[in-house]
């Protein structure tokens, strides 16, 4: 990538953003990434990006929450082999409600295990070819060119009603 | 909403997070003041003894278990704010859903306080947990009380980790538009996001994951504190309507304490075309509809209670409406259940005051609620050798204080030093009407 200019166009409104990502498909120009204030659908379906994968994480965490609940309480249970009330040792019901609390404990670690490796968080280190105003109310999108192809990427973003800002 | 623009939200909101005045220091110390009352109560009662308190034979619950339900409930509005309704699309609870979700934080924590201080030797505490110990004892997990511990501290967590997740990106907002040391600290806070599309596209799955995961959360862990009663045999406290019944009780005040926090942030701030009249009138709507699945609750106690002939029971709730806490039903019955019925005439939820006032009170019933559940249950058991009555001490009084000045005392730090509401769902709003749809 050593040599490549990277290039933002900036844009205020949503739909500039979708039908410069059209248009940018068409050229020779290599699209990077969006940054955006919000999550935006028109964006994502305009991209065609796949379902993310987080989900998985979720499931796994939630199954493994489900057998944990149960083998906590009956492991507990089992130390002592007292029959209180007249209930069994291992009693299913009561025992499903730490099943379930921990199934859902285990499901948002899965949930936020998932998020922060699928989307590479935490990171620390200064983001490259990025702008504050995209966590404010403009969209960012940024490109990359060969340096003599840059004032014609320029010139497309501008076309395209965006601001441009070039990364040194 | 039509006039808001994405510049305008960013700057009222970023605007609350400049140097607070000389007034806002005097109240938090006044606050603080609050909390250390409460905490020198408790410190007294751990030298001194539980028996400090008004608890007795047969009232072996008092207020701290009171106080620990109330908090509790105070905190399931905000789940129902951020997740139930997020996922119905419901585009109304962005203004309000950070605040809401800030107060389910701090009020399940402070919940989760008074089972400690009921404990009496609090340095026991670890035997609820099922780690090794010198006795060889393990956790019985038929005990409704160790649901409770499973419950509270997932519902902490879980919480806890959906605000965090929901703050990420206007963390990011604050450090792109801070200097200096602010800046340094909401970089370290908003972990490297940069609203990248590939991050908003696994944000927004985590996200909706999250609100599906803590809607069942939020209606299991009501349930699982209302077994805390239901479970026992006592007379009041031994029926299936308990779940459902607290569940809505609980929602009932959290959204009482939602318009009570709300409409002093609204003014402080000039919250005004952000947290719209609309947004207040909706609580207050469904503030009719919970209050109206309590007194449905309410009457039900009663029909069954007739209905099963049992005399036990028959007797236990014509005490409770008519014996030594008939005020404390009473306030229970006008607060929660009268009181909010005035919200169905639209000139009263478009007046703040009245939807200020009427909040206060449905909060000081939902108080008097638990009160009369738990005193009244245990009070008036079987055998009327052994019934009995109880009052708070001056030492409960102390800890009940410190408890609401604990969590005002958190609550206005936070909204000075983190966005009140959230920036980005706002923004969601001016565009899609939704929120983070995943």
């Amino acid at each position: 990538m050593q040599g490549k200019k990277y290039i933002m166009g900036i844009f205020k409104d949503e739909d500039q953003v979708v039908s410069t990502l059209a248009a940018l498909k068409e050229t020779a120009y290599k699209f990077q990434r969006v940054h955006s204030p919000i999550p935006s659908h028109k964006i994502m379906a305009a991209l065609g990006l796949k379902k993310s994968k987080v989900g998985y994480f979720t499931l796994v965490g939630g199954i493994l929450g489900l057998i944990s609940g149960f083998a906590l309480a009956i492991f507990c249970s089992t130390r002592w082999n007292l029959i209180v009330s007249g209930k069994p040792i291992i009693s299913l019901i009561p025992f499903f409600i730490v099943g379930f609390e921990f199934t859902i404990l285990f499901a948002v670690f899965g949930n936020v295990i998932g998020l922060l490796t699928q989307a590479r968080l935490p990171s620390f280190k200064e983001v490259e070819y990025y702008d504050p105003r995209c966590s404010g109310e403009h969209f960012g999108v940024l490109a990359a060119c060969e340096p003599m192809q840059q004032d014609g990427l320029k010139d497309f973003f501008q076309q395209n009603g965006g601001e441009v800002k070039v990364f040194e | 909403m039509s006039q808001l623009t994405y510049a305008s939200i960013d700057q009222t909101i970023l605007n609350t997070l400049g140097p607070p005045k000389k007034y806002y220091w005097a109240i938090v110390a006044v606050l603080f003041l609050g909390v250390l009352i409460g905490g020198a109560c408790w410190v007294y009662q751990i030298f001194v003894g539980i028996g400090v308190g008004g608890q007795n034979n047969p009232v072996a619950w008092g207020t701290y278990l009171i106080n620990f339900v109330f908090w509790v409930g105070i905190a399931h509005s905000g789940t129902l704010i951020s997740a139930i309704l997020h996922l119905f699309r419901a585009g109304w609870r962005n203004p309000i859903a950070r605040a809401a979700e800030t107060m389910t934080v701090f009020a399940v924590c402070i919940a989760g306080l008074f089972p400690f201080i009921h404990l009496g030797r609090v340095w026991q505490v670890y035997y609820m947990l099922p780690i090794p110990n010198h006795r060889l004892l393990w956790p019985n997990f038929l005990s409704p009380l160790m649901f409770d511990v499973i419950a509270i501290s997932t519902y902490l967590t879980v919480s806890t980790l959906f605000w965090y997740t929901g703050l990420l990106p206007d963390l990011a907002a604050v450090r792109d538009r801070s200097q200096g040391t602010r800046k340094k600290i909401f970089k370290f806070l908003s972990m490297g996001w940069t609203g990248a599309h590939d991050q908003w596209r696994h944000y927004t799955r985590g996200y909706l994951f999250f609100a599906a995961l803590a809607t069942p959360l939020v209606i299991s862990v009501h349930s699982v504190v209302s077994w805390d009663f239901a479970l026992g045999i006592t007379p009041g406290w031994h029926t299936t309507i308990f779940a459902p019944y607290f569940v809505a009780g609980a929602i009932h005040s959290g959204l009482a304490m939602v318009l009570t926090l709300m409409i002093p942030l609204r003014k402080i701030f000039r919250y005004e075309k952000i947290i719209t009249s609309d947004v207040l009138e909706n609580v207050a709507k469904t503030i009719v509809f919970t209050g109206l699945i309590v007194g449905f609750a309410y009457a039900t106690e009663f029909f069954i209670a007739w209905y099963s002939q049992n005399i036990v029971e028959m007797e236990s709730f014509r005490w409770r409406a008519m014996g030594d806490y008939q005020l404390e039903f009473f306030i229970m019955v006008v607060c929660n259940t009268i009181l909010p019925l005035f919200f169905l005439f639209k000139n009263i939820r478009r007046t703040i005051p009245l939807l200020f006032g009427i909040s206060l009170f449905v909060n000081l019933g939902m108080w008097y609620e638990r009160f009369v559940i738990i005193i009244g249950g245990v009070a008036h058991g079987f055998s009327p050798h052994a019934w009995g009555l109880y009052r708070p001490t001056g030492v409960e009084y102390g800890i009940l204080i410190g408890s609401f000045c604990l969590f005002f005392f958190l609550f206005l730090l936070f909204t000075k030093h983190l966005p009140s509401v959230s920036m980005t769902e706002m923004k969601e709003t001016l565009e899609h009407g939704g929120s983070h749809a995943g």
